[in-house]
């Protein structure tokens, strides 16, 4: 199932709906006339492999503990930071004593804090991998 | 040239984490770690591609966490940044995306695509 299509770039559109992407095209194969109201329709045949797409993707869950977290290695230490958070609360909430539970709440927000500065700071950092001093190149308007 | 990059195992994870919680079961920490990875994957830009398979008259495909790419492999989306159609040659061209909203025609092909919430 081979594409039709001679010009993608002009004929198919895309939109995101929710979970859903959505393709439109104005081509049809068997040149169909349609009005401007029915212009845009569903691609009439079917392409093997037809649809690349490019995206940001879930990281890879750990399965086995010599696994290594699918991350960037600048936030491997700050998933230790996660794990005391919540063992801190699950802490807390089982402790009968009102004050280590609140020594346990404290460590907890602790660790959060420490969590959240991380995928906040290298999570923009580590963004892009584009560096070094920006050149400026102005238009010619010659 | 090579270098070693400093990198933690779920087992050095573990390691730290009992330090503080020594009797902390591992399969419970494991899971705890897959939720820090997750939350991670919000910030992170792992940059992935899939390829999917063109169904005749299908405007919608789904996209979300259980979807699978033309090999079955799920292909766990955040957020899509480009999206290719292969052309008469075999070649993929870069399309543009429509900003506001969808066409007034729409499809009864995807039909089955679309699931009530619960379903």
């Amino acid at each position: 199932m081979a594409s039709n299509l001679k010009y993608p770039e002009d004929q198919v559109l895309y939109f995101i709906r929710a979970d859903q992407l959505g393709l439109i095209t104005t081509y049809s194969s068997t040149s169909e006339t349609r009005t401007s109201r029915k212009a845009y329709q569903a691609i009439d045949h079917a392409v093997t492999n037809g649809l690349l797409i490019h995206y940001y993707g879930s990281p890879k869950r750990v399965t086995a503990i010599t696994d290594t977290p699918d991350v960037d290695n600048l936030l491997h230490s700050s998933i230790v930071d996660y794990v005391k958070k919540c063992l801190y609360m699950d802490k807390a909430g089982r402790s009968a004593d009102p004050g280590a539970a609140q020594a346990s709440l404290a460590l907890a927000a602790n660790h959060e804090k420490r969590f959240n500065n991380a995928i906040k700071k290298y999570g923009v950092r580590k963004r892009e991998k584009t560096g070094g001093t920006r050149a400026v190149v102005p238009a010619n308007f010659t | 040239m090579s270098h070693s990059l400093h990198t933690l195992t779920v087992k050095q994870i573990i390691s730290r984490v009992r330090q503080a919680f020594p009797s902390a079961p591992e399969t419970y920490i494991m899971s705890l770690v897959n939720d820090a990875i997750t939350e991670m994957g919000e910030y992170s830009m792992k940059s992935q591609s899939a390829k999917i398979t063109l169904a005749a008259n299908q405007m919608f495909y789904d996209v979300g966490d259980g979807a699978t790419d033309s090999s079955s492999e799920k292909m766990g989306i955040n957020k899509i940044y480009r999206v290719d159609i292969m052309d008469n040659e075999g070649d993929y061209i870069q399309i543009p995306r429509v900003l506001d909203g969808e066409p007034l025609m729409f499809d009864i092909t995807s039909e089955s695509v679309l699931k009530e919430p619960g379903e």
